[in-house]
């Protein structure tokens, strides 16, 4: 069945673990032996029992109460499955946080009414990375009412105060939900609070229910990237991964960036001959070209019947920078280096959202509207019109540094 | 437990395989002849044109059961396998944390060492335990075998390029997505050969399994691959309830985790 991928997203302490060990307790997806094990770590530590526990296995992560590594959880609702991605929320490891919210299409962002000091800087900073990642649903779960009393206006005013920033990122207010929350005493997580009678909405995985597969399918145009070569019977073939669309034996694509047209002449599907294949299978395949040869080291190439598809050498890209970064930088499409430079043009501060007028080198945990040029041309595609093929990841002195998402390819 | 869509599972892992296969001079896989690390090799064999193209290694401590060595001869030869036996030492006063922690992962060093693999498949999966579920597809292991688990490397968007450190490995793990429902389902679908411990005799049957000092069977009257599925369906049970060494103290998958164990 379909696992829809959700990542939550906050700030430490607002009770993201809290919120997804409860909604496994609530919704019997959990093994006894883990709640119990949660239960004992609770007590050995002196504590009330925490339901982080259950995701947050590390010694460290229990005993100092924060989550260091990603983790996931499964949950079946009403016959609908989710994938829950628990993310660090400190800001010194953002890295782990980018390896999990990587994966989802919908946002739990995660604010406690519990605190005085209003939405935190690291809360925007989460939300803007998730808008740059694609991820289309977002639900603002305002968290530890129980905490406030179940007062509506301390909800109400986080919401008045959030919604500003998200109108600044440019994240459309029918793209967001709100529900009041206590993840602790699982309030309006599956079943409507009877403390909280004046929020009309849907508890939060009924709302979660309906971003279920909703996203929009791709386009029908054939892409394929090559990861490098196999022996068949018949000589020496390319193995492929398909990313969209359908080839068939005699299929007429190109092959980028060295811009060839090419004939598929046979192919081969899990080890066996076939006559088709389509997405999310792995392929070998033997091609002609219309002229010259095919050969060499192709891997990382695209193999590609759409015209949105380009080889380019400079791109238009927007970055996010986890780590300052040198003049030269080592680039990853889809795992295949390239050296570039990064011609930094605007740097927006994710916390606000705006432009910042003095643009100092490094950046760091900021975003850059920036121009980058390459060595040799790269096969790429607008994150906009196919994500897998408008995406990085950036390396500097051997370094994870950030991701970025193509916006135009210059040329 | 969850059911998920068997060719996405599929897609990714041999997508895994082949860029582990493309990316590292010398491969190897751990093989324990259980069903995940049987169905990882069947996946190969799909990724590599019907012929698992790296040695795979089985550790043997000398007490695994008389069928796990049954099965390890009968398909290292149907599937044509480059198997490499490694022994482990065995101290009949030791067992569990010990065990798991010194003889087999001393024997693993030996073997990594003695062949320079710089890469090794495991089989693990995220759903089996708390601490494998912080794993990563791709993830580093120092020259003592460490995991530095604080200090995981960012992954996402395909990029599995690792360089090991001088002396150390990387460990690939392509089934880190499945669940033990999603092996079973395979399994049938595939028509993948399985241990015949995991299948029910005399009301128990193995559902994970170890060797015999520390493994356990569970009350199962499921004595087919049909019947494992529907039990699973409807399980609160955790799998590796039968097995000791993840039992006997407070984060000991962690300990032995971080010290090498697989």
């Amino acid at each position: 069945m379909h696992i829809e991928q959700i990542t939550l997203l906050g700030h430490k302490d607002h009770g993201k673990s809290t919120l997804i060990g409860s909604l496994l307790m609530s919704t019997g997806s959990s093994t006894e032996e883990r709640v119990n094990d949660a239960k004992k770590t609770s007590k050995k530590l002196g504590r009330r029992f925490e339901p982080a526990y259950i995701l947050d296995a590390f010694s460290e992560e229990r005993e100092g109460g924060l989550t260091i590594d990603t983790a996931r959880a499964q949950i079946k609702y009403k016959n609908k499955a989710f994938e829950f991605i628990d993310v660090p929320g400190h800001e010194e490891l953002i890295k782990n946080m980018l390896s999990g919210a990587a994966y989802a299409k919908t946002a739990v962002l995660v604010i406690s009414a519990d605190m005085d000091e209003g939405i935190m800087a690291q809360t925007k900073r989460h939300v803007f990375i998730a808008k740059m990642l694609g991820i289309e649903h977002f639900i603002i779960a305002v968290n530890k009412m129980d905490a406030v009393q179940y007062d509506q206006n301390r909800f109400y005013s986080i919401k008045s105060e959030i919604e500003p920033y998200l109108d600044s990122i440019g994240l459309h207010k029918q793209k967001v939900n709100f529900v009041p929350i206590s993840a602790y005493k699982s309030e309006n997580l599956v079943s409507k609070s009877e403390n909280m009678s004046w929020y009309r909405g849907k508890p939060l995985m009924d709302l979660l229910a309906t971003c279920y597969n909703k996203n929009g399918a791709n386009d029908n145009y054939v892409r394929a990237i090559i990861q490098g070569t196999i022996d068949t019977k018949n000589g020496v073939a390319y193995t492929a991964k398909m990313l969209s669309g359908k080839i068939e034996v005699g299929s007429k694509v190109k092959v980028l960036p060295a811009n060839k047209n090419v004939v598929i002449k046979s192919l081969y599907v899990n080890g066996r001959v076939a006559k088709s294949a389509t997405k999310e299978e792995n392929i070998a395949i033997d091609m002609a070209a219309d002229t010259g040869n095919i050969n060499g080291n192709m891997r990382g190439s695209i193999i590609s019947n759409s015209n949105r598809t380009k080889a380019a050498r400079m791109v238009s890209v927007m970055m996010f920078f986890v780590k300052p970064i040198k003049n030269k930088v080592e680039l990853r499409f889809n795992g295949n280096a390239v050296e570039g430079t990064v011609r930094i043009d605007k740097v927006l501060d994710t916390t606000t959202g705006t432009v910042k007028d003095d643009v100092k080198m490094p950046l760091e945990l900021d975003a850059g509207e920036c121009v980058i040029r390459l060595k040799d041309k790269v096969a790429l595609e607008e994150f906009s019109s196919f994500r897998e093929l408008g995406r990085f990841v950036f390396y500097s002195g051997n370094e994870f540094s950030g991701i970025g998402i193509v916006e135009k390819a210059i040329g | 437990m969850i059911e998920q869509n068997l060719s996405e599972l599929e897609g990714k892992s041999v997508y895994i395989l082949r860029e582990a296969k493309e990316r590292f001079k010398n491969i190897a896989a751990l093989w324990s002849m259980g069903k995940d690390s049987t169905a990882m090799l069947a996946l190969a064999r799909k990724a590599f044109m019907n012929k698992v193209p790296f040695p795979v290694i089985h550790i043997d401590n000398g007490i695994d059961f008389p069928e796990t060595y049954e099965f390890r001869e009968k398909l290292a030869k149907q599937w044509d396998l480059d198997l490499i036996v490694q022994k482990s030492e065995i101290k009949p006063e030791v067992s569990g944390y010990a065990c798991c922690g010194a003889n087999k992962t001393q024997a693993l060093k030996k073997v990594m060492k003695e062949y320079g693999f710089d890469a090794l498949i495991v089989s693990i999966r995220r759903d089996e335990h708390g601490i494998r579920g912080k794993e990563r597809y791709v993830s580093p292991r120092t020259k003592e075998f460490k995991w530095n688990y604080k200090e995981q490397p960012a992954e996402l968007w395909n990029d599995y390029w690792r360089k090991p450190e001088k002396g150390g490995h990387i460990r690939i793990h392509p089934l880190l997505d499945w669940n033990e429902i999603d092996i079973w389902n395979y399994i049938k679908k595939q028509r993948i050969p399985i241990n015949s411990l995991y299948l029910a005799r005399n009301g128990m049957r193995y559902r994970s399994l170890g060797c015999t000092h520390c493994t356990v069977p569970v009350e199962s009257n499921a004595d087919s691959i049909d019947k494992i599925i529907k039990e699973l369906k409807s399980t609160k049970k955790e799998e590796r309830s039968g097995r000791e060494q993840d039992k006997e103290t407070a984060y000991i998958m962690e300990k032995l985790r971080a010290l090498g164990y697989m």
